[in-house]
């Protein structure tokens, strides 16, 4: 494509919106509502998978070992598990500190465990914090074929149950916001429809005098695109000033109250630009096109 | 040149508008194309323009068979093709000067060659002066003066009018007239489709006449409704 066409689209694209004004503020208007409705899922489903994740990896196995290990074979075990795929961090809990974090546990009722200061029954162990929970299986076998180990223990159960509620909700909400696409995508083209309708004579008269397809379509392609990034970034704007104040909200309320915590607002605000724009252009360019093709086949 | 070899079309609920049609039309000519409304006339013109396919036989132009072009090709093939019609289809919000720039524009020919082209053509079908008027400020016959001069201001070898008189009173369909004979004597291949029987018979071209799909008559220096 030469410069000079592209400079052309440019210029009929926005004279396409200025001379439907109305339509165009519709179509925008149409956007926005579609990209906030997509928005607010995004914000929410972002911020249920950062919880999620949150409690993902703070899921830990234990491994104890077998017991009167010297210090060298403890230190080399450490080593062949911190290069095992999927562990993130290792600790090595002495049998003496497991006693003395048993004793902070029980508290008044600490006394039970006097006298065993000489005879600890406690084993040394390795506390192994996740990279990816879902690996967890497959480290513990590692784990497990290291010699003198005696058991590994983690949530299995648990671990499986939390995996799974994640997956759905991410699942789902994957699909919701495919179909919060497909709605809006027709919601432009309907709009864009009409500026299309409007100008089926030039369309008509370009293509006899031999203008190609794309030649026809990139003008209203090019509207539609604008359209969609005028849509994205005003939902954009609302949705930040919406999630900045919420998040104050549930800042100076909640703490303390419950661990919930939201995505800090410049974590989210970047990601939400990003996200937005490149979806108000899809849409933008999509619903353009399904409009134009009825108009262009003469 | 143009022929139609064995051409018939054929519509989905069974009309049969064209049968069989066998058609030379050589380059330079200036040919009527008449007959009553419904006998073939304007399909003829749509499957010249790649509108429409025929059912049966193939059509050349140039010397291209176009029944094998592609989608992709039709622009292209139409790039060779002016047309004018009888409602004129100008863009109201453009000035006369814009009206036939556009069509060099999309066909993405470069700037400067649209602006030492247009003027010639306007100059051509007597224009130059109202190059910035819209077209509701002029004529009729100064309209279909626009739509010839965009039909023609890329060069096409030939040119389609459909019923270019049929919106104008007698002056001015004479203006138009003589503009297209001026356009036919510079080498462009004229196929009007007309139902305007005066001019036919006054300028003694050669008459193909079609009536229920069939070619009729077809005659040098012919008349409107031939010699009976």
């Amino acid at each position: 494509m030469k410069l000079r066409t592209g400079k052309f689209f440019i210029r009929e694209g926005f004279r396409n919106l200025k001379r439907n004004g109305t339509m165009s503020t519709a179509a925008i208007t149409s956007v926005i509502a579609a990209l906030l409705v997509i928005g607010i899922f995004f914000i929410i489903v972002i911020n249920i998978d950062y919880a999620a994740t949150k409690l993902e990896s703070q899921i830990e196995m234990m491994v104890y070992l077998e017991d009167g290990l010297s210090e060298n074979i403890i230190n080399t075990m450490e080593t062949e598990i911190r290069s095992i795929n999927g562990v993130k961090s290792v600790e090595f809990i002495s049998k003496d500190v497991a006693l003395k974090n048993l004793e902070k546990n029980w508290g008044e009722n600490s006394y039970l465990l006097e006298g065993l200061e000489g005879d600890n029954p406690l084993p040394d162990a390795f506390l192994i914090t996740l990279s990816d929970p879902s690996k967890a299986s497959a480290v513990a076998l590692s784990v497990s074929s290291i010699s003198n180990i005696e058991k590994v223990v983690y949530g299995k159960e648990e671990l499986a149950k939390l995996l799974n509620a994640t997956y759905v909700m991410r699942i789902s909400s994957a699909a919701i916001i495919l179909i919060l696409l497909f709605i809006s995508v027709f919601i432009i083209a309907n709009t864009i429809k009409l500026t299309v309708y409007a100008r089926r004579r030039e369309i008509g008269i370009m293509k006899f005098v031999g203008a190609t397809d794309w030649f026809v379509r990139m003008p209203f392609i090019i509207e539609g695109i604008i359209v969609g990034i005028i849509g994205a970034v005003s939902a954009t704007a609302i949705l930040g000033a919406g999630y900045y104040y919420c998040s104050g909200l549930i800042k100076n309320q909640m703490i303390g109250l419950m661990s919930i915590s939201l995505i800090p607002f410049k974590q989210i605000i970047s990601s939400m630009v990003v996200l937005l724009i490149i979806v108000g252009v899809v849409i933008g360019a999509a619903g353009s096109l399904i409009s134009v093709r009825r108009f262009i086949k003469v | 040149m143009i022929q139609l070899r064995n051409v018939s079309k054929e519509f989905a609920d069974g009309n049969k508008v064209l049968k069989n049609i066998n058609l030379t039309i050589n380059n330079g000519e200036f040919v009527f194309l008449v007959g009553s409304s419904g006998a073939g006339k304007s399909t003829i013109i749509k499957l010249l323009l790649k509108e429409m396919e025929p059912t049966t036989g193939t059509i050349i132009v140039g010397d291209k068979d176009i029944t094998k072009y592609r989608r992709r090709d039709i622009p292209f093939h139409r790039r060779n093709i002016g047309v004018v019609f009888q409602d004129f289809r100008l863009l109201q919000d453009k000035t006369v000067y814009e009206n036939v720039a556009f069509a060099m524009e999309v066909i993405e020919a470069p700037p400067k060659e649209i602006r030492r082209q247009v003027p010639i053509i306007l100059s051509m079908v007597g224009l130059s002066r109202k190059s910035g008027l819209y077209p509701q400020q002029l004529s009729g016959g100064e309209q279909q003066r626009v739509s010839l001069a965009r039909a023609m201001v890329n060069s096409p070898s030939i040119l389609i009018a459909d019923e270019p008189t049929g919106n104008l009173d007698p002056d001015m369909s004479w203006d138009i007239m003589k503009t297209l004979v001026e356009i036919n004597q510079r080498g462009t291949t004229i196929l009007m489709a007309t139902h305007a029987s005066d001019i036919v018979d006054k300028m003694k071209k050669r008459v193909i006449e079609i009536e229920n799909g069939i070619i009729t008559r077809d005659e040098m220096k012919g008349g409107y409704s031939g010699e009976a």
